[in-house]
């Protein structure tokens, strides 16, 4: 079937190398951006975590003074949350859900644009304030008020409006993101047969629709308690207001945030996984309704975050029971994907690596969530590095794993090169060990009683080993990063990759590494969820009947 | 269809012992070493180590089955010489396998729900008092960025809690109006409650042991979190009542150490502990010293960055401090 493509006509000036780039509404360029963008932030943010390491190394570290700390921890936090891990993902589902769907784009292209250059002022914005009056931002990423609402200075609320714009392109993103998957899949594809991925792209969207007005609802009132103290009262108590308030505002948002910023790393390990262990993935409607279970609890669960506020009983044995009930979805991803290998024919690239590091990594983390959500253990572990650890071996070792394992995977769709695997490898391994190296010995330091944001501690002996330990490992992970960006760098002249480099099921693998700007020539009825496998099949028995 | 299992013992044993005895030697090298909570000195703090073991104990089972698993899957089922896009076996899954892992997790969810709700009340509930031993009930503030201990008799005290041994203390822990979010946390003595302004939690603890048990704030609030440190000395307790009645008459007559101890808690975390100025200016030898009502309106009003840490101080406090200040740091 011939398809007439209607290029569009474009005025001459939008076609240059850079202007292309500034004007494009193409979801691939868009979701490029993204990535890049993300990948610079996360740069950044990378760096305030080094320097966190640096000033901890020691007990009376003077890498940079405490009220500089308090700035660095904050933006580490809020940078890596709001303007890495959340962007990237976005990136990824731009690129991947219209060619995964065998769409020729997303369903709005400009409002897309729209998307991606909100993120980017919002960025420019959140980098700004660290030149405001009194500095960036130090009252951590979880704004506590009173405490950011006193804050003197500017940066408190450069942040709270970085966040605002932030919040704006994200709801875009995830209005687009439904309209796309709801309408604009290929023939044949039912909901039992999206790939998981854009199936978790699907609930990440869904979830941001529901959680990102009551961010933007405190954010305002605290912008406004900030600017007019005497006319708002909403959080400090001193006119009326409560503090407690605005907590129970942000986790409605915070705790579902953190599924937002998993779901997708867990359909990016749906969609490895099978790939290279030459399976399909064991329990596909179980994974598909799991992620549907835990947006869905992840909803239900924020007051664990507020055990130590000293909430009635009863509502401390509710938050703790429904985060109990999120770990049931959750074991049973991992055992499917655990499921999944087995039987295999498991090749071991870099991508994999990634993948099965995250199954790793994401179960200690997980298992060391149901700590924190048996309150009478969180209140000893609350807010000391224990949680440190916890969120790291959530966020770092799986969505940050996930992401990795997922960029090696589709670079050569990308790009139409390959990342070496030489290099993946090296930086697989010291980014693996770092991690471990790095976070373990934190869960360590919290149940010593080592507090979080604190950048100084008391001076014992196991405090400062585990301290110095975490520092090294974080070197070692920095390490591995700078391979990364070597294989990075070097794949502009790296080998080149086919249509179908790794043999995969789902369907961006259908056309052309880079693909056309209009995606696909045409789409083939899609047969199961793993629409390339049976392509493959059909033709090795044609091929074997003529 | 299911082809049949084969789990290869040879390396699923191997793989499983040893990370089950790399888990069981770490600890035991370390002594406790942060493998658990810091050794408790209360019944709550107890309760809540027991609870913890337990949890640690499933956890480490599942552990030990989830990375166990993964590691003998890699090995067992690697390429090795097959080629690259060989099929591996078309499983698609498995109703029983399902069901079987949605209802072993909720066994144990359960398992470790009942334990705490059983837990519960030994660390939640304050003990009654009982004949002959009241339960000695202080009040806790925290301020940016020190503790302020209030006893029943009237006697104030800053940072270093002391607390007869053997003796319920209950904690109604709180924090001015005016000032940010705090958590009273001594490890050793039981979970952490916040001080929340506008707001009063109560908390408990006995300790059996006389000693000095050490904590810090844990909920940041400001630019000296890290070093609102606080301690818990367990004295016997025929020494603490007289300490405290002792305490009592200074206080009165001026002559307490409440006034060192309210410039080293309050003041010289910012001002530095000779007054040499640090993130807040020097006082050391400027005329504000000598001038007490001036100091007096700045710690009831605060100026700029600095709170207004004495608003709700009575006159005996501000006056230990005023005397503290021309005593020891006038020009």
């Amino acid at each position: 079937m011939a398809v007439d493509v209607q290029q569009p006509r474009v005025p001459s000036w939008q076609r240059g190398r850079v202007a292309g780039w500034l004007v494009t509404v193409d979801h691939k360029r868009i979701g490029i951006l993204y990535i890049a963008t993300a990948g610079l932030f996360f740069a950044i943010s990378g760096f305030l975590a080094l320097l966190i390491r640096s000033q901890l190394a020691t007990a009376d570290g003077g890498v940079v003074t405490g009220n500089s700390y308090n700035e660095v921890v904050t933006m580490h936090g809020t940078g890596m949350v709001f303007f890495v891990i959340v962007p990237i993902l976005a990136g990824l589902g731009n690129y991947l859900v219209p060619l995964m769907i065998g769409a020729s784009d997303m369903a709005f292209p400009r409002l897309n644009a729209l998307s991606y250059w909100l993120f980017a002022f919002g960025g420019i914005v959140f980098c700004a304030s660290f030149f405001a009056a009194g500095g960036a931002a130090n009252t951590g990423w979880t704004a506590y008020p009173p405490l950011s609402v006193l804050a003197q200075g500017n940066g408190q609320d450069l942040w709270i409006l970085s966040l605002h714009i932030l919040t704006l392109s994200s709801a875009a993103g995830a209005i687009n993101f439904i309209v796309t998957i709801h309408n604009m899949r290929a023939r044949g594809m039912s909901w039992m047969r999206l790939p998981l991925f854009v199936w978790s792209i699907e609930i990440y969207a869904a979830m941001l629709l529901i959680i990102l007005p009551v961010l933007s609802a405190g954010l305002t009132l605290l912008l406004l308690e900030r600017q007019f103290p005497d006319t708002f009262h909403f959080f400090v108590p001193e006119g009326g207001g409560s503090p407690i308030l605005f907590q129970h505002v942000f986790w409605f948002f915070g705790h579902p945030e953190v599924y937002v910023m998993i779901l997708p790393a867990m359909g990016i390990i749906s969609e490895i996984l099978p790939v290279f262990a030459r399976k399909p993935i064991f329990g596909y409607k179980a994974i598909a309704l799991s992620t549907v279970a835990i947006g869905f609890f992840s909803l239900l669960v924020w007051a664990h975050h507020m055990f130590t506020v000293g909430l009635p009983t009863y509502l401390n044995i509710w938050f703790m029971l429904a985060s109990m009930v999120i770990a049931v979805p959750t074991g049973i991803k991992i055992f499917n994907w655990l499921a999944t290998l087995w039987h295999g024919n498991i090749s071991l690239d870099t991508a994999m690596l990634f993948a099965l590091g995250f199954v790793s990594i994401f179960t200690i983390g997980g298992l060391s969530g149901i700590y924190l959500a048996a309150f009478p253990i969180d209140w000893q572990v609350h807010d000391t590095y224990f949680v440190v650890a916890h969120f790291h071996y959530v966020l770092f070792g799986g969505s940050v794993f996930a992401i990795l394992g997922g960029l090696f995977y589709w670079w050569p769709k990308i790009f139409g090169r390959f990342l070496s695997e030489k290099l993946g490898k090296w930086a697989f391994t010291l980014i693996f060990i770092g991690f471990n190296v790095t976070f373990f010995p934190q869960h360590l330091l919290g149940l010593l009683g080592m507090p979080r944001r604190v950048y100084t501690y008391r001076d014992d002996g196991l405090w400062e080993a585990y301290n110095l330990v975490s520092t090294i490992g974080s070197y070692v992970m920095g390490l591995g990063f700078v391979f990364f960006l070597v294989a990075i760098v070097r794949s502009r002249h790296g080998r080149r990759a086919g249509n179908d480099p790794w043999q995969g099921d789902t369907l961006e693998w259908y056309t052309t590494s880079p693909p056309p700007p209009h995606n696909f020539d045409d789409v083939p009825y899609v047969t199961s969820a793993r629409p390339l496998y049976d392509l493959r099949r059909r033709k090795r028995r044609e091929g074997a009947t003529t | 269809m299911p082809a049949p299992v084969r789990c290869n013992p040879k390396t699923v044993v191997p793989a499983v012992a040893l990370l089950a005895l790399l888990a069981a030697a770490a600890p035991a090298g370390a002594g406790n070493g942060g493998f658990a909570p810091v050794p408790p000195e209360s019944p709550n703090a107890e309760g809540i180590t027991e609870s913890f073991w337990l949890v640690s104990s499933i956890c480490l089972g599942i552990f030990l089955l989830v990375e166990g698993l993964l590691i003998a899957f890699v090995i067992r089922y690697r390429r090795r010489n097959r080629p690259r896009d060989a099929d591996g076996a078309q499983i698609h899954g498995s109703s029983a396998l399902e069901l079987a892992w949605t209802a072993f997790p909720v066994v144990l969810l359960v398992v470790i729900a009942t334990f705490v709700f059983v837990k519960l009340p030994g660390i939640q509930d304050v003990p009654a008092a009982s004949a002959g031993r009241e339960n000695l009930e202080i009040e806790v503030i925290g301020t940016q960025f020190t503790w302020e201990y209030r006893y029943p008799n009237g006697v104030i005290a800053v940072d270093r809690l002391r607390v007869p041994q053997g003796r319920t203390v209950e904690l109604h822990v709180t924090a001015p109006d005016w000032d940010v979010i705090h958590s009273w946390w001594i490890p050793a003595l039981g979970g952490k409650i916040d001080a929340i302004p506008g707001r009063v939690n109560e908390t408990w603890f006995r300790a059996d042991r006389t000693g000095v048990f050490d904590g810090q704030c844990a909920e940041l609030c400001g630019i000296y979190h890290a070093k609102m440190t606080a301690a818990a000395e367990v004295m016997p307790a025929s020494e603490f009542d007289a300490w405290l009645e002792e305490r009592g008459t200074q206080q009165a007559d001026g002559s307490s150490p409440l006034g060192e101890e309210t410039w080293e808690g309050s003041c010289a975390k910012c001002h530095g502990l000779d007054g040499e100025g640090g993130y807040g200016p020097r006082i050391a030898g400027t005329t504000l010293i000598d001038d007490t009502e001036a100091i007096e309106q700045l710690l009831r009003n605060g100026r700029g960055n600095m709170p207004p840490v004495g608003r709700d101080w009575d006159d005996a406090q501000i006056d230990a401090l005023t005397s503290y200040l021309e005593q020891n740091l006038g020009g």
